[in-house]
């Protein structure tokens, strides 16, 4: 059983540089995790607690039901996929996969036999007797993944193991990845910059900033319940549009003005907004719930076409809402959208979609379940 | 046309440093009689090679050099490597403990001299090339720890990091994974460290007697007795540089190619 507990973890670099604060996280046994966050945001610095490799400034680390907080990395039995590959140069490919199962004592012709069915299921056969610096970068990162894979450790630790590949080979990679964390079933921490990735591999995400987590769930949970405008923003593209409004009007109507768009409040989330009558506020509104169709509900808005990303399934346009141009939303809208740039047409906002956010904390008001 | 003039140039430049040397090698070529002839080669002898090994113990001598200039650096690697490791990755005594490495280089050998030559002659380790290669070794010492703690600092941390989750210990890592990538700022190292032994002359003057006399002493020896022959001295410059010469090509060689090259991104 290796579930991994963090309870209070700080990690503190001295001379002000906090990299991790207070984190409290449990990953359970076999969950696979994402870690998501923008640069700079400890990601690795967390990764490389959990390995060992870093020491814990204060707080415990539990693997399994093992106090490892002071631990050696070899005594935790992790694999790790660094950022930077970290290949030994000096040994080739196979070697390289050999090493850690080596140094636990396998036996050859097992170890033989790791080695053949990584290989195979990451395309290095034609490279296993080269050295790294003979490689191309992805091929590269492939080696540092099946070097992790063959020591079928308790716990995965993989620092952005696809970022490094073309279009074609990430997507076969995160299914093979999917694939071996089903047969394996052990924990895995996936640390990623990538929305594809973060939504669709792993059983939960972790959301960090600043060294702090922000929110831990389900990505779909997440994405329909982001805690604040930071997450909101960042676990999608394109980024939730938000507009600072105000709320005004008694719980029997409750009204919502923006210097862009104005509307009366959908009935059924009157309860869960209440709360933020008379204060300032930050509405948000995904690409998605803007529509250029009517639809029931759907509040219309004038607007001006400013660009268009038509990236074949959809086509992703920017809308000026002013003449000045500042007020700019994003929309996702259908493949068979087509506007010249400049036209002002109407738009359709779905507003039983929205997101409240509390202008001073930027904190989220839960509106509770998607209907 | 540039190309050719530039080259022009450079091969000028080039005569102008090496012409001494070669002047050397060509008078250790030439009879004493004629050495001092303004011809380029007047006559070709090998005398001056041979009387140097058969009327001077010119061999003994290199031999002497051999060893203590290898024995330093084999005694002193193994001392030098983890040490500047230690430097390079931990925190180990902090700046006070670079500085002090560095600050034994800016020592003038002189001043350690004398107390050696008295600490040696109660210890009885004068006149032994044993003596002479110890304090070699602690010439040797600062001077490699300070150049490898460079090579060890370019090895990246993550390679420690991934020995160490593959299974071994912090100690494993190091020399498993980090010795073998320094291996050729190693190499570079030992090969200045054999270099700076070679050339010694202080010490081996001062604490050596004819039986344990170094290269550089018995060159001088030469230029004594009966005034300075020359054509031998020459003969013995030109042997003394020869394993210089085969050094700086193997330097070369190891240098180009980058430490870590293909471990990283
Ligand atoms: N060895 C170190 N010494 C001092 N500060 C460090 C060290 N390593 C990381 N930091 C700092 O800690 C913070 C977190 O770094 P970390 O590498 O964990 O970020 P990250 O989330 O992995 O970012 P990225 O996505 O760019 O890889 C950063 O502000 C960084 O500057
Ligand atoms: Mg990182």
């Amino acid at each position: 059983m290796a579930s991994i507990t963090l309870e209070n973890v700080s990690k503190d670099y001295g001379s002000g540089v906090v990299g991790v604060r207070d984190m409290n996280l449990t990953i359970e046994d076999g969950e696979f995790m994402i870690f998501l966050g923008p640069s700079g945001c400890g990601k690795s610095t967390t990764l490389r607690m959990i390995a060992g490799l870093e020491d814990i400034s204060t707080g415990r680390l539990r693997i399994g039901e093992r106090d490892v907080t002071r631990a050696a990395p070899r005594e935790r039995n992790v694999a790790v996929v660094f950022q930077s590959y970290a290949l030994y140069p000096h040994m080739s490919v196979r070697q390289n996969m050999e090493f850690g199962l080596k140094m636990r004592g396998m036996a050859p012709a097992d170890r033989a036999a790791r080695i053949e069915a990584a290989a195979d299921i990451l395309g290095l056969q034609p490279y296993l007797n080269r050295r790294p610096a003979a490689l191309s970068g992805g091929q590269r990162q492939r080696v540092a993944l099946g070097r992790a894979m063959v020591r079928e450790p308790d716990v995965f630790l993989m620092d952005e193991p696809l970022s490094n590949l073309d279009a074609k080979l990430r997507a076969e990679m995160r299914l093979e990845l999917i694939k071996l964390h089903r047969r394996l079933g052990r924990t895995t921490v996936f640390v990623t910059h990538d929305q594809v990735e973060a939504m669709t591999m792993g059983d939960r995400i972790c959301i960090m900033r600043d060294g702090n987590l922000v929110q831990v769930g389900k990505p779909l949970e997440v994405y329909a319940n982001p805690v604040d405008t930071f997450v909101a923003q960042f676990l999608a593209s394109p980024q939730m549009n938000l507009v600072e409004a105000r709320l005004n009007g008694n719980a029997g109507a409750i009204e919502l003005t923006s210097d862009i768009l104005s509307f009366t409040l959908p009935r059924f989330l009157h309860a869960a907004f209440a709360k933020a009558l008379g204060r300032a506020v930050i509405f948000g509104l995904r690409p998605e719930d803007i529509h250029a169709e009517p639809r029931p509900g759907a509040v219309p808005f004038e607007a001006s076409v400013v660009a268009i990303e038509a990236l074949g399934m959809e086509n992703i346009a920017i809308l000026a809402l002013d003449q000045s141009g500042k007020r700019e939303l994003s929309a996702r809208l259908g493949r068979d959208f087509s506007a010249s740039i400049g036209d002002r047409l109407t738009f359709y906002a779905d507003v039983a979609r929205m997101h409240l956010f509390d202008a001073e904390t930027t904190r989220a008001f839960p509106r509770g379940r998607m209907e | 046309m540039l190309r050719v003039l530039s080259h022009l140039g450079l091969c000028l430049a080039c005569l102008i440093v090496l012409l001494p040397i070669l002047w050397v090698l060509r008078t250790s070529l030439v009879p004493e009689s004629l050495s001092y002839s303004t011809s380029i080669l007047p006559a070709v002898t090998f005398e001056n090679y041979a009387s140097l090994f058969a009327d001077n113990r010119f061999g003994t001598n290199y031999m002497n050099s051999i060893i203590v200039a290898a024995g330093s650096v084999i005694l002193a690697m193994p001392l030098a490597a983890p040490t500047g490791y230690a430097f390079a990755r931990f925190r180990t005594s902090g700046r006070a403990g670079r500085f002090a490495v560095l600050a034994t280089q800016m020592l003038p050998p002189v001043a350690l001299a004398l107390p050696i030559f008295m600490l040696y002659r109660s210890l009885g380790l004068t006149n032994s090339l044993f003596g002479l290669t110890l304090v070699y070794t602690a010439i040797n010492l600062p001077f490699l720890t300070w150049i490898l703690m460079g090579f060890f600092e370019a090895v990246p941390r993550d390679l420690e990091g991934a020995a160490m989750t593959d299974g071994a210990t912090a100690f494993g890592a190091f020399v498993r994974v980090v010795l073998p990538v320094a291996a050729p700022g190693i190499a570079a190292a030992a090969v200045l460290g054999f270099i700076i032994s070679w050339n010694e002359f202080l010490f081996a003057l001062i604490l050596g007697g004819p039986r344990t006399a170094t290269v550089p002493v018995a060159l001088a020896a030469l230029q004594t007795s009966n005034g300075v022959e020359i054509s031998k001295v020459s003969a013995g410059v030109s042997l003394a540089i020869l394993p210089l010469m085969l050094a700086s090509r193997f330097i070369q060689k190891y240098l180009v190619q980058g430490l870590s090259f293909g471990s990283v991104k």
